[in-house]
């Protein structure tokens, strides 16, 4: 069996984990809508959730993708069902892709979803050609924070204490997927009076991220797991 | 001169704790030291 | 007092494993290295403080960038020793966790380095610009490294067997060797649109005259001399920690079986 048949694999086993067990659905959705809800509490006027809606969008997906990557590492140290798959030999890399992937799947329904929740709360809105950037700007930075969330998850699986220890490794290495998609967006969504064309430059750089974080991803996670 | 409490704070705060650093490091030295026998210390 | 005493008649009069070893990690070369260490530092003392001239633009708070600019190589150099002794580490994992251990203590006098540069530099910075704090590629940049290598030692101590903490640590190490550079060129890329120039390029133009140049020099030598007098001792320290943790039980029971014998027979100790 090759890496990416592995690879389509634990991404289909991960996916299917989550549909029947509805956590994504029943409690990461509504607590990343529940966050754009307090960030207008918090920020209060209208013309001010307009011009940061961007960011907000984004810290929360970042916030989720905490609650997510902890998550999808529960189901592998039950049951010692990890023990099961570095058991059965198949490539680390396989495993490493698959388990990026469905990550970044449901993060990617996340986003769809706070993005709306911007558009109806903040106001937000897009020109076809701002729409056209979002998409742009989505696909590199899910990747990448797929990436380098199975990446730091799978670093101190099976350790105590690492509930705590993956926001101080995840979020330094994050900050330039925030950066980067939340100046993207801002360009697709105009907001802050910034031209659409800005945003390209910050998904080149959301583009690197992905590829850098993927390629070493692959490497170093046969080492992480490794017993 | 107006900066000497800046300046004065920061020299002591350095000196200060580079001197913390190798004092810790020696008495941890030492402690562990009396603990092994020599095939525990390659060095020697 | 009561202390040293006990200490120093333990240490004499059991005939454990310690009783004809070194009760300390040094040796010759590490003494000699200390001493100097020392020197160089007082000196630095003594030329930053007096001896070297106030900058004619700067004025007195020159005299922090000597601190400022001595840790922060420091720390660079740590992170690069760290990160070049990981992946020692893991291109032959079974030989050694000696690299393991360098990279360790490099990071730890590494992450206590960059905090005075840190701390320096908002001291500095307040004096200079009127803030502690800018936005500047650089600044920032720093601040990630130093946060990721807290993480770093954080995944040092999180348990599991020395080849699991090797193998952990030193991925993390070159994961930061990957995050850094993204880090700070996407922070430049930021400011960048929001406003002209850094203000670190516009105010770091220090005329060095001969003396300040020295000392500058001299804050270099001396801070390198400290890290690798550190760092040559804790990686010893860190060893006997790991040899310890190892077969801490057998030595416990050795100490207590030869107390007992020592009990039953005064005379034949020795």
């Amino acid at each position: 069996m090759n890496a990416w048949q592995v690879a389509r694999l634990v991404a289909a086993k991960d996916l299917r984990v989550e549909l029947r067990s509805r956590v994504v659905l029943n409690q990461v959705l509504p607590f990343a809508g529940l966050v754009m809800v307090m960030f207008a509490f918090a920020l209060d006027k209208d013309n001010i959730l307009q011009r940061v809606s961007p960011g907000l969008i984004w810290l929360a997906t970042v916030f989720s993708l905490l609650i997510l990557v902890q998550r999808t590492f529960a189901i592998e140290s039950a049951d010692g069902a990890l023990d099961a798959l570095r058991g059965a030999g198949v490539s680390p890399a396989g495993v490493f892709f698959g388990k990026s992937l469905a990550l970044a799947v449901q993060l990617l329904t996340l986003e769809v979803l706070l993005t709306g929740l911007a558009v109806v709360l903040y106001s937000a809105s897009f020109s076809p050609g701002g729409a056209v950037v979002m998409v742009a700007t989505v696909l590199p930075a899910t990747m990448g924070l797929g990436f380098v969330g199975t990446l730091y998850g799978g670093l101190a699986i099976g350790a105590s204490g690492r509930e705590t220890l993956l926001p101080l490794l995840l979020f330094p290495v994050v900050a330039p997927v925030l950066i980067g998609a939340t100046r993207a967006t801002e360009a697709a969504l105009g907001a802050g009076g910034a031209a659409t064309s800005d945003g390209w430059p910050w998904v080149a750089l959301l583009t690197v991220f992905a590829v850098l974080f993927g390629v070493g991803g692959s490497l170093a996670f046969g080492p992480l797991i490794e017993e | 001169m107006d900066d000497i409490g800046f300046i004065l704070t920061t020299y002591l705060v350095t000196f200060g704790s580079v001197a913390l650093l190798a004092w810790r490091v020696i008495s941890r030295g030492r402690s562990l030291a009396r603990q092994l026998p020599d095939e525990d210390k390659p060095w020697i | 007092m009561v202390n040293v005493t006990t200490t120093a008649s333990s240490s004499t009069s059991a005939a454990g494993p310690a009783a004809t070893s070194p009760t300390h990690a040094g040796t010759r070369f590490t003494r000699a290295l200390g001493i100097i260490t020392i020197a160089a530092m007082l000196s630095l003392a003594a030329f930053g403080l007096v001896f070297s001239p106030a900058d004619v633009v700067q004025g007195e708070s020159v005299r922090i960038l000597y601190i400022h600019v001595g840790t922060v190589w420091v720390a660079y150099l740590a992170f690069v020793i760290t990160a070049v002794s990981s992946a020692a580490f893991l291109w032959k994992r079974t030989t050694s966790l000696t690299w393991d251990r360098i990279a360790g203590a490099s990071a730890e006098i590494g992450v206590a380095f960059m905090a005075l540069t840190l701390f320096a530099g908002a001291l500095w910075g307040r004096l200079s610009w009127g803030t502690f704090w800018v936005w500047d590629a650089r600044v920032t940049t720093t601040a990630f490294l130093f946060i990721t290598y807290v993480g770093y030692l954080a995944v040092r101590g999180l348990g599991g067997s020395q080849q699991q903490r090797g193998r952990r640590s030193a991925v993390v190490a070159l994961l930061a060797v990957l995050e850094i550079p993204l880090v700070h060129f996407s922070v430049k890329l930021w400011r960048s649109v929001h406003q002209d120039a850094s203000v670190a390029d516009r105010t770091t133009n220090v005329t060095l005259d001969g003396l300040m140049l020295f000392t500058l020099m001299l804050a270099l030598v001396a801070f390198t001399l400290v890290y690798v007098w550190w760092v040559l001792l804790r990686q010893r320290v860190l060893a006997m920690q790991d040899a310890l943790d190892d077969k801490g039980l057998d030595y416990a029971l050795a100490e207590r079986r030869r107390e007992v014998t020592a009990d039953a027979l005064p005379g034949s100790v020795r």
